[in-house]
């Protein structure tokens, strides 16, 4: 027995090492949605670093777009008068359609749902992994950012905060893998869950005998408790329906651009 | 102490260049994982009490930039490392190959246990059909990554260190005297 033991013991000495970071790691899952005290430590060491490191970056590439490298410069100017004109037209279109809308927001005594205060960040790293979609943003505790708080940009949903120390913060991005909003199709308001799957979203759980067409647009349905109702998630991209079972199988890409995100608004309430 | 030293800056300069230099180079959600060639090199060389210990504590700063479940870097890293010093006697360490083969080795493996950590331990999350399309990018561009990696610091030990025994690069330092 003895023997033996001497024998196996790196193996099983490394098994056991490998089953005790297993049952830590099982154990932590409970405290997934709470920072610890070594997570704000890392985003407190890592945040500067990484915020300097990204002005300095977007100050050599201001310096080298604005002085150095002006090639197109009078070819864009020329473009950019045109769509000037262009965008005046559309502007004035616009006033006009406005004007409307409150008009008739007045007749039909339309109350405006309240506003929600929100907190401009800006995107200052991405996850260090490829297999994870997260982002970390230059606001934190210190400004009220918490956990659980949505953010968003104008095209929609971007992710809700996940980690927050006194001066950042790490947004999970509802591409991610352990994403799910509560969602709905506009046109149908039939429900399900978006969750994320890397670059698309999978729209789990609607039954398979609603109607749902390419290009459908689909918005949180304020079921979940993070997101308020009616933020755009995306646009249906590919409806499966098979023979046999409940539900269809739904794709949906995102509205917002993750690759270029770069401003954010954080919606400072608490989450419910 | 020094060394020690040595390999945690070497791993935040891996972490700072994976969250903030590598994302605007390649543009996109694609980038290779330094940490984990820096803990293949690790497992090559360092002792499996000392290397684990510091490969565990790295998969916990990890954490904290990297996914959203608490130690799931620690375990993946420490897997990977053992697995490491599972073949190191069997294998010629000093070889540039070996390392090469590791890294897509410990990618594939690396992938393989966050799906079995995410898909079997959180029901909620189902990671797999993601990394089944994102594995082979991962893969060329971890390679390439050691590559490079492995050439530079060759290089670099010709200008600054010539007459040191870096671990590894004895042999490889070698090959540059002709």
């Amino acid at each position: 027995m003895w023997e033996w033991w001497r024998k196996n013991r790196p193996l099983m000495l490394g098994s056991l090492l490998l089953l005790v970071a297993l049952l830590w790691y099982s154990v932590n899952l409970r405290q997934q949605d709470e920072t610890n005290l070594l997570e704000s430590v890392v985003l407190r060491l890592t945040g500067p670093v990484q915020a300097g490191l990204d002005r300095t970056i977007d100050g050599v590439a201001d310096v080298w777009g604005h002085y150095l490298y002006l090639i197109d410069t009078a070819e864009d100017n020329r473009r950019l008068i045109d769509d000037n004109r262009a965008l005046r037209a559309v502007l004035t279109e616009s006033e006009e359609v406005r004007l409307e809308n409150e008009r008739l927001r007045l007749l039909l005594d339309f109350k405006e749902a309240q506003e929600i205060a929100t907190l401009p960040a800006r995107v200052i790293a991405e996850d260090a992994s490829s297999w994870f979609r997260t982002v970390m943003i230059d606001k934190g505790s210190d400004q009220g950012v918490t956990e659980g708080m949505p953010v968003v940009v104008a095209e929609g949903v971007v992710g809700r905060v996940m980690r927050s120390s006194p001066r950042f913060a790490r947004v999970l991005l509802i591409t991610d893998a352990s994403s799910a909003v509560a969602s709905l199709l506009q046109d149908n308001r039939a429900r399900g869950i978006c969750r994320g799957q890397g670059d698309q979203l999978v729209f789990d759980f609607v039954l398979r005998q609603e109607e749902v067409s390419v290009g459908d647009r689909v918005v949180t349905s304020g079921m979940g408790g993070v997101f308020p109702k009616g933020l755009v998630v995306g646009n249906v991209k590919s409806v499966e329906r098979q023979e046999f079972g409940l539900f269809q199988a739904i794709t949906v890409a995102p509205s917002v651009d993750f690759s270029h995100l770069e401003e954010v608004l954080v919606l400072l309430r608490s989450p419910q | 102490m020094n060394r020690t030293l040595i390999y945690l800056v070497m791993a935040g300069i891996a972490v700072v260049l994976q969250t903030v230099l590598l994302p605007l180079m390649l543009n996109g959600y694609y980038k290779p994982d330094l940490l984990l060639i820096l803990v293949i090199y690790l497992g090559l060389h360092e002792e499996p009490q000392r290397g684990g210990l510091m490969v565990y504590s790295l998969g916990w700063c990890y954490d904290g930039v990297a996914g959203s479940f608490p130690g799931l870097n620690g375990f993946i890293l420490l897997g990977i490392f053992l697995a490491v010093r599972g073949v190191v006697t069997r294998v010629n360490t000093e070889s540039s190959s070996l390392l090469l083969l590791l890294v897509v080795a410990g990618t594939i493996l690396q992938s393989a246990m966050v799906a079995f950590s995410l898909d079997f331990f959180n029901q909620a999350t189902r990671i797999w059909p993601q990394m089944a399309w994102q594995l082979p990018a991962q893969l060329l561009l971890n390679f390439i990554a050691a590559f490079v990696l492995l050439r530079l610091i060759v290089w670099l030990q010709r200008i600054f260190l010539p007459r040191r025994n870096l671990p590894g690069l004895r042999k490889l330092d070698s090959r540059y005297e002709s």
